[in-house]
């Protein structure tokens, strides 16, 4: 049986040959009776991401959780973690889009507007910053 | 200091309904519980799932401000009758947006956008046609180079026309205001980030005109040398603001094609929801 997912969950379509790393931004159950199946319905050519669950570095979220809290002039002792969405910790798309650059800068990688704006959470940004750094080496 | 704005926007003088625009709260202004609780009273169980989330007090009260301010606005410009702000629904568009969900009465003229910083919060109504906006304080600092930020993310031609100004402050400003017109040039558009990334349109201000501004689009023929060329049709109309000298706020709207380049009014207002409302000015846009 299909599972129809939320409004978080979204195709990209990837025209690269190189390996391509999926991330669940929402782990609820898509899997039934441990089969995976899933359906999906574009009622347009929307851009989206397909996200399944996966591990990023403890490494790349803390240094991720740095630049976050340095953009927005947190304290030290705020509490950011993975699934922390900037929007909570006041971010707006400016704020937003100076994280990219200082993630960019930090790490060495070009990040694609559309996608760099799209990002909610920390967890979110390690994901796409892995992939970069994975799709450079590779 | 903070100050609260609303505007309105009619989109030809012969419409008689008057169409809200952006109210914006000055979140110190607003400290008295039972007022706050009076608005906590308003929203919806998502909503204030998506107050509580936020981090902090700060955080959460601005939250809880900025939708007493959609559903009090929109609720007071109704066109047929009183409206409870309660009784208000929303959804988002395929893409995102925000939008309202009028439920039984179809094809309801009004549209909003919401904009907010840490001290003011603007809401813009209008009838018929989509709107964006955006709302900055004017002494936000930018903690990159902002050449090297406009190079990264911007059009050449507003890099260019941001190169050209020697002034480090005034060079910030002119970045912060392109930024509110192109942010609410996206929002009023509604489809997303991708639909419009910001290298591929150029805002520029007309000359000879105070706050008014014109969208010019940049597609890329392949070639070598590389050619570009631009279309400054219409379809899309700027104002930009300066409130109470300590925000810029820019407001988009799709140019009614049915009353193609007639002028538009703008009227600001400066509200506390259920507290006092003022005008604050009254603008007609060419």
């Amino acid at each position: 049986m299909a599972t129809s997912l939320s409004s978080s969950i979204s195709m990209q379509a990837r025209v690269s040959a190189t390996t391509t790393r999926f991330c669940l931004h929402k782990p609820t159950s898509i899997f039934n009776n441990g089969k995976a199946n899933l359906s999906f319905t574009l009622q347009r050519p929307i851009p989206a991401r397909l996200a399944i669950s996966c591990a990023v570095k403890q490494e790349t979220v803390e240094k991720v959780s740095e630049i976050v809290k340095k953009q927005l002039s947190l304290a030290e002792d705020q509490k950011v973690t993975a699934g922390t969405k900037f929007t909570e910790l006041g971010a707006d798309s400016l704020d937003t889009v100076e994280i990219v650059m200082g993630l960019e800068e930090e790490f060495g990688i070009t990040m694609a507007e559309e996608r760099a704006k799209e990002i909610a959470t920390v967890q979110h940004a390690a994901e796409l910053i892995e992939e970069l750094i994975q799709q450079k080496t590779a | 200091m903070r100050i609260s704005v609303m505007s309105q926007m009619q989109r030809s003088f012969s419409i008689d309904l008057p169409s809200l625009i952006p109210l914006q709260l000055p979140s110190h202004e607003v400290k008295s519980t039972s007022l706050l609780k009076r608005y906590s009273q308003l929203l919806s169980p998502i909503e204030k799932d998506g107050v509580d989330q936020m981090r902090g007090d700060e955080l959460k009260k601005n939250a809880l401000l900025a939708r007493t301010l959609v559903r009090t606005t929109i609720s007071r410009y109704q066109t047929n009758k009183e409206v409870d702000p309660r009784s208000l629904m929303f959804k988002k568009n395929v893409y995102g947006k925000p939008e309202v969900d009028w439920q039984n009465c179809n094809n309801q003229p009004l549209h909003f956008n919401i904009s907010h910083t840490d001290s003011l919060i603007a809401c813009g109504v209008t009838v018929h046609v989509p709107v964006g906006i955006d709302v900055e304080d004017k002494e936000r600092k930018i903690k990159h180079d902002v050449l090297a930020f406009a190079k990264r993310f911007y059009s050449a031609d507003e890099v260019n026309v941001l190169a050209t100004i020697l002034d480090p402050e005034v060079q910030r400003k002119e970045f912060i205001k392109l930024w509110t017109l192109k942010e609410a040039y996206v929002k009023a558009l509604g489809k997303g980030f991708s639909a419009a990334p910001f290298n591929t349109f150029t805002i520029q201000s007309m000359p000879g005109t105070e706050g008014a501004y014109n969208l010019c689009k940049t597609s890329e023929v392949t070639a070598d040398p590389p050619e570009e060329t631009k279309k400054c049709n219409g379809g899309w109309k700027f104002a930009l603001f300066d409130l109470a000298d300590s925000h810029y706020a820019a407001v988009c709207t799709e140019d009614d094609q049915a009353n193609e380049g007639a002028p538009t009014k703008i009227i600001v207002r400066k509200t506390i929801p259920f507290v006092e409302d003022q005008l604050i000015s009254e603008r007609i846009f060419l």
